[in-house]
């Protein structure tokens, strides 16, 4: 395993038709860890992985893979060259090949006879479990299907860095499940670093070594999954990654960004219930009060009905910057908390 | 209160229409040419099938075919993947000049070529590199080509659009292929059919070209079906004669049609693969190795060479006093432009122009729904159809068309208008054809399901992404009736003269100077629309796509 | 001929339609609604058709003085005929096809076929092409009663000749004018040959050395010998010639004298025996609906005044005593025989293609 960081991206910019799609961005995976690139639509995510792949060209910055330059303003190494190997949200499958062809094709580049390299093929199409889809092509295929032989394609690749471009959006729920807990063990048997962007926080907290935050083509925080949920750089982080609230401080001036498990019913301060919502294994309260409104969950069944007056306390709080701007109403609140599921 | 017709009685309605059309346009003018040479030989051809130099010109029409093929497809492709790369300057200028040679009438295009390379041309008095075979069977092979280039251009560009996704090609790079391996493996195969549609269409269209093989292949003595076609109308004026012409013009469409109906039947379905819509994508840099400046410089050469210098040879044949006098300025004249701008022409000219705006509109609607109903069972045979009357030399689809209907309609504009639709039906259909690929169905659905009516539906959904498609093809088929000379040479009357007619009638044929003026004239004439074309196309383009997309419905 | 000018409202109707398009591309409006746009496009385009179908066509019967003339005379010939006819014969119009021989003969042939000729005169340019109409019973069986103003090789009981085409040399100057046809088979020279299996006018003067015994198909022969070149039609010699491609040439004078007159650098020669004479005849088709205007029509062309004016229009009249264009003094002219021609034809052109073909 090379001593250098599987992939090293400094004060990268990349524009597109003369639009600002990445700015001055500096991120680096180590061998073996799993980044997850947060953000929402159009925040620049498949253009960082684009331009990892040799998609297209940097405006300004370098990009190193396992401590070689691949990228830089004057020098641009082809896709083929790149020990990366990626993951299509699109699937992106050959309509004119067979599984077996389609895993069998990176094998057949490294230069193995066409027997060998479909022999390889079938091993991994096998240890997902989908040899006996081999012979079918992507029109016979499901969503979930495709997307399986999309990533043993990039297994067949024997890359050092993976690259996933939002591999999960076109894919049902469960199937979601099933093809992450899929990839991850995959990927943590191969020993491979991998760069996966995602809209969902909660894919990208679950599976993520750390978890980059991209807005609008910045990196606005990078960290563990627990700092980016607990220690939020500012309050758009803070929503992006889950549900939460901004109030003013009960215990001096500014404001603090709470997330709903972190207030409880029956502290020392004064509130009244404006919604509550039943949600199985819990419940989730929303609740006004002199510092404003805000989420707060409890395990079980609600105890309190609409419209009663609750006490309530916090086990913990953020502080956050700004001010006025970041005071939420009702609908924010209730929406971000229905956000990620 | 009045209830709308079910969507079902409206299909039939079209249906229906749209039959009557091929009958009328392609099968009954066809079935009168046989029936002719029947009923005038009958039924005994020997004589004309068994000639010597009939299995000459065979052989010549089928191998200069297949050559024009063989060079034109792989070209219009090049030019296809070269245009797609975001990285090439000029990119939105070479899509639309690289159309140019479709806009010269193509016995101007032949006669240029001689001007600019042959000898005493244009290379030849600059720098002593004259072409002695561009007459010849090579030079005529060339031309057609060039000619051909950009139609085969057109249906690959559809069909990199439709169906090669940039992904499909990244997902190659990046699973360890080069740039040609790339190539090679993933993005030809995909455009195999579109190539294949290509293919056929250049075939057919080189089995019936006529004026390129005349001016440049009579000269050596090269013949094809169609100059002898030629030939056996010119010379004599008898019935065998014209019944020999009119049996070789029908042994093109079989030979077309054996070529077109399987390649329709095995292509069609397999063309009409329904794939999800994914933006057109533009590949990057990082595609290959050459720099898109290097591929603008070799599509700038390839347009020089191909169009700018035979056009250049022609500017200056036509402002030359006198042929054989070198080009310089006190031998220019501007006589034979005022021989050519009479009044007449003029008036000839708004009719034309009137012509090709109906011609080509009326084309765009039956190309559009010939597109669709070639999508059901019993709908395929129509795109087949359609193609046949392509291949009939101008001078025969006047004369079939003449002997149906010149009872009724002899010396009408209406006549030469069926000529027009007949001729170039195949030249509206094909290029939306491929469009409607990238249509998903379930947007014209969704907008019915929203209670648009179908009508509005198309009108709503369907339509603005198709547009490129049909403008293409509505101005493929507005230039080519507005410089077409062999049917309505033929067929006009008093009244109906089009422009090609009355000025190529001011004087003989060959008069050079007024020839060049006038092609001059028409290639500027076109070079308008063109441009309008062009700013147009810019204005109603498809809204390209976010960049890096990420489809994400709800966001927290 | 009678040019009817298109109705005001159609031309309205279009500079309309260009001012709008001219004006979404300059203001970059977008169309609300382009369906609506295409179907309206197309349905107005309909209209005028529609209308056209009604009342095109010749004047059936209702108008008794217009004639049709099918000709593949230039225009600079047969406009100045028409529009002196019409100045003499006032109340007759006369329409006009002209097409060059292929396209005419393709016409009349798709005529004939669909329900008779819709002429009442043809002027063909040669006679091989006016014998076959006559012999498919298309045309003849009258000539004017004063046609013996035009020599009797020019004229048959079918038609009669009111145009020549000579056939002579042209040669790059510098080069040596022919004195005589052998002299173009002289080594060093490059000529060029046009092609007789499109023009009549090639067809006519292979012929003649083919008749000839003096010359023969061996003529050709040692012509394609001495490098000579065959090109497509007589025009294109004279441009080659005059362009330098070849030393001379085989062309029609008026061709020649034109490039000449222009400034090209050719000459002309009207070699020994003599220059080639095809003539083009004007003749009476049968059954014409206005038989009486179609024969004054045909009278007039082959009339003194007719024939002048054919001369003041370049091209030379068939009327002997008429200045036509340039004939050099005693200028030798032969004729070829067109029976003779019409009925070998197919073996000539083999013979021909067997010396020049592919």
């Amino acid at each position: 395993m090379s001593p250098d960081p599987a992939l090293v991206m400094r004060n990268l910019s990349v524009e597109y038709d003369g639009r600002a799609a990445l700015r001055s961005v500096d991120l680096t995976v180590s061998q073996g860890e799993v980044l997850a690139l947060l953000g929402p639509s159009g925040a620049g995510k498949s253009t960082a992985l684009h331009v990892v792949a040799g998609f297209h060209a940097p405006a300004t910055g370098e990009i190193y893979i396992n401590g070689e330059l691949v990228a830089s303003p004057s020098y641009l190494e082809v896709p083929n060259r790149r020990d990366v190997a990626v993951v299509f949200q699109n699937y992106a499958l050959w309509p004119h090949m067979s599984a077996l062809d389609t895993v069998a094709y990176p094998v057949r580049r490294r230069g193995l006879s066409r027997s060998s390299a479909q022999a390889e093929a079938m091993e991994i199409l096998d240890r997902l479990n989908i040899a006996h889809l081999a012979h079918r092509r992507p029109s016979e295929l499901s969503g979930g299907e495709q997307q399986r032989v999309g990533l043993a394609r990039a297994l067949a690749r024997r890359a050092s860095l993976y690259l996933f471009d939002e591999p999960t959006a076109h894919l049902d729920s469960h199937l979601r499940v099933v093809f992450l807990e899929e990839m991850v063990s995959r990927l943590r048997a191969s020993g491979a670093a991998a760069l996966y962007s995602t809209h969902d926080a909660e894919e990208a907290l679950g599976l993520a070594d750390r978890v980059a935050l991209l807005h609008d083509g910045r990196v606005v925080q990078v960290g563990t999954p627990q700092q980016v949920y607990d220690e939020p750089a500012d309050a758009w982080v803070a929503r992006l990654t889950g549900p939460a609230s901004v109030i003013s401080s009960p215990a001096g001036p500014g404001h603090v960004l709470v997330r709903p498990d972190w207030a409880y019913l029956g502290g020392p301060l004064e509130g009244r219930l404006l919604k509550v919502w039943f949600r199985g294994p819990h419940s989730d309260h929303l609740v006004e009060s002199r510092f404003g409104t805000l989420l707060l969950r409890e395990p079980g069944p609600p105890a309190h009905r609409a419209g009663q007056r609750v006490s309530w306390g916090l086990r913990r709080s953020w502080p956050v910057g700004g001010g006025e701007d970041q005071a939420e109403t009702e609908d924010q609140i209730s929406s971000s908390f229905a956000g990620p599921e | 209160m009045r209830r709308a017709p079910s969507t079902v009685v409206v299909q039939r309605g079209v249906f229906t229409i749209v039959i009557s059309l091929v009958v009328v346009l392609v099968a009954f003018p066809i079935a009168r040419l046989a029936q002719t040479v029947w009923a005038e030989t009958d039924g005994d051809l020997s004589w004309i099938l068994g000639s010597a130099g009939l299995v000459t010109a065979v052989r010549n029409t089928l191998l200069l075919a297949a050559v024009v093929t063989v060079v034109a497809v792989p070209s219009g492709a090049l030019l296809a993947l070269a245009l797609r790369r975001a990285d090439v300057p000029g990119r939105g200028f070479f899509r639309v000049a690289v159309l140019l040679p479709i806009l010269v009438p193509d016995f101007v295009l032949a006669y240029s070529w001689t001007q600019a390379y042959g000898p005493a041309g244009f290379t030849d008095s600059m720098t002593g590199l004259g072409w002695d075979g561009v007459r010849g069977p090579v030079g005529v092979a060339v031309v057609v080509a060039v000619n051909a280039v950009p139609l085969a251009y057109l249906v690959t560009a559809v069909g990199l659009a439709s169906r090669a996704e940039p992904d499909l090609e990244r997902a190659a790079r990046v699973s360890g292929a080069g740039a040609w391996t790339a190539l090679r493996t993933v993005t030809v195969p995909l455009l195999r059919p579109a190539l294949a549609a290509a293919g056929v269409l250049v075939f057919v269209l080189t089995l019936g070209t006529f004026a390129i093989p005349q001016v440049m292949g009579a000269p050596a003595g090269f013949t094809t079906v169609t100059t002898r076609i030629y030939a056996n109308l010119s010379l004599g004026g008898d019935s065998a004669s014209f019944v020999e012409a009119v049996t070789l013009a029908l042994l093109l469409v079989v030979l077309a049609g054996s070529v077109v109906v399987p390649a329709d039947a095995l292509l069609g379905p397999r063309l009409r693969v329904r794939r999800q819509a994914v933006a057109e994508g533009s590949v990057t840099a990082s595609a290959g190795r050459a720099p898109g400046r290097w591929i603008a410089a070799g599509l700038g050469c390839y347009l020089l060479a191909t169009v700018g210098l035979p056009l250049l040879a022609l500017v200056a044949a036509a402002v030359t006093r006198a042929v054989g006098l070198p080009p310089a300025p006190s031998n220019w004249t501007t006589d034979n432009f005022r021989e050519v701008m009479t009044a007449r022409t003029f008036e000839a000219l708004t009719r034309s122009l009137w012509l090709a705006v109906t011609a080509a509109s009326l084309l765009t609607l039956l190309g559009a729904c010939v597109a669709v109903l070639e999508r059901r069972r019993s709908g395929r045979p129509l795109s087949s159809m359609v193609t046949l009357t392509l291949v009939l030399p101008g001078s025969t689809l006047a004369v079939a068309l003449l002997i149906s209907y010149g009872r009724w309609l002899a010396n009408t504009l209406a006549i030469i208008l069926l000529a027009y639709l007949a001729k170039l039906w195949a030249f509206a259909h094909r290029p939306v054809s491929g469009a409607l690929d990238r249509l998903p169905p379930d947007e014209v659905q969704a907008a019915r399901a929203s209670g648009a009516s179908a009508l509005t539906a198309v009108r709503t959904v369907a339509l603005r992404p198709l547009l490129p498609a049909l403008m293409a093809a509505w101005f493929i088929c507005f230039l080519t009736a507005l410089h077409e000379v062999t049917m309505s040479s033929l067929l006009y009357g008093p009244g109906s003269e089009t422009l090609a007619v009355v000025v190529l009638n001011s004087q003989e044929l060959g008069g050079i100077g007024p020839t060049a003026a006038l092609s001059v004239l028409l290639t500027l004439l076109l070079a308008v629309p063109a441009a309008l074309f062009w700013v147009l196309l810019r204005v109603v383009r498809v809204p390209e796509t976010d960049p890096s997309p990420e489809v994400v419905p709800h966001v927290a | 001929m009678t040019a009817q000018s298109a109705p005001p409202a159609y031309i309205a109707r279009m500079s309309a339609q260009l001012s709008s398009l001219s004006g979404a591309s300059s203001h970059r409006i977008r169309p609300k609604h382009p369906a609506l746009a295409w179907i309206g496009l197309a349905a107005i385009g309909a209209l005028p058709l529609a209308a056209c179908g009604g009342d095109g066509g010749q004047s059936e019967g209702a108008a008794s003085d217009t004639i049709t003339v099918y000709t593949c005379v230039s225009d600079e010939t047969i406009q100045p005929i028409i529009s002196d006819f019409r100045d003499k014969n006032p109340g007759t119009e006369v329409d006009l096809f002209r097409a060059p021989t292929g396209e005419l003969n393709a016409r009349v042939a798709a005529d004939k076929r669909s329900g008779g000729l819709r002429a009442d005169v043809i002027w063909a340019c040669d006679p091989l092409t006016m014998q076959a109409y006559v012999d498919q019973g298309l045309v003849g069986g009258w000539v004017p009663d004063d046609a013996s103003g035009i020599p009797a090789d020019y004229r048959t009981d079918d038609y009669v000749g009111a145009h020549i085409l000579y056939m002579v040399a042209v040669s790059h100057d510098g080069s040596k004018a022919p004195k005589s046809w052998d002299d173009l088979t002289d080594p060093g020279e490059k000529v060029a040959v046009p092609d007789p299996s499109f023009a009549a006018s090639a067809l006519g003067a292979l012929g003649y050395f083919a008749d000839s015994p003096d010359y023969g198909v061996q003529f050709y022969d040692e012509l394609k010998h001495n490098g000579a070149v065959q090109v497509s039609s007589p025009d294109d010699v004279t441009v080659g010639v005059a362009q330098g491609v070849y030393d001379a040439g085989i062309t029609i004078a008026t061709s020649a004298y034109k490039a000449q007159q222009d400034g090209s650098p050719v000459q002309v020669a009207w070699p020994e025996p003599g220059a080639i004479a095809i003539y083009g005849p004007v003749a009476l088709v049968k059954n014409s609906a206005d038989e009486k205007a179609a024969k004054n029509f045909v009278g007039y062309v082959v009339s003194k005044e007719g024939q002048t004016t054919v001369a003041e229009s370049g091209a030379y009249p068939t009327m002997e005593g008429i200045d036509g264009p340039t004939v050099p003094e005693g200028a030798p002219v032969v004729l070829p025989d067109w029976k003779s021609i019409g009925q070998q034809k197919d073996r000539l052109l083999s013979e021909y293609q067997s010396i020049f073909g592919g």
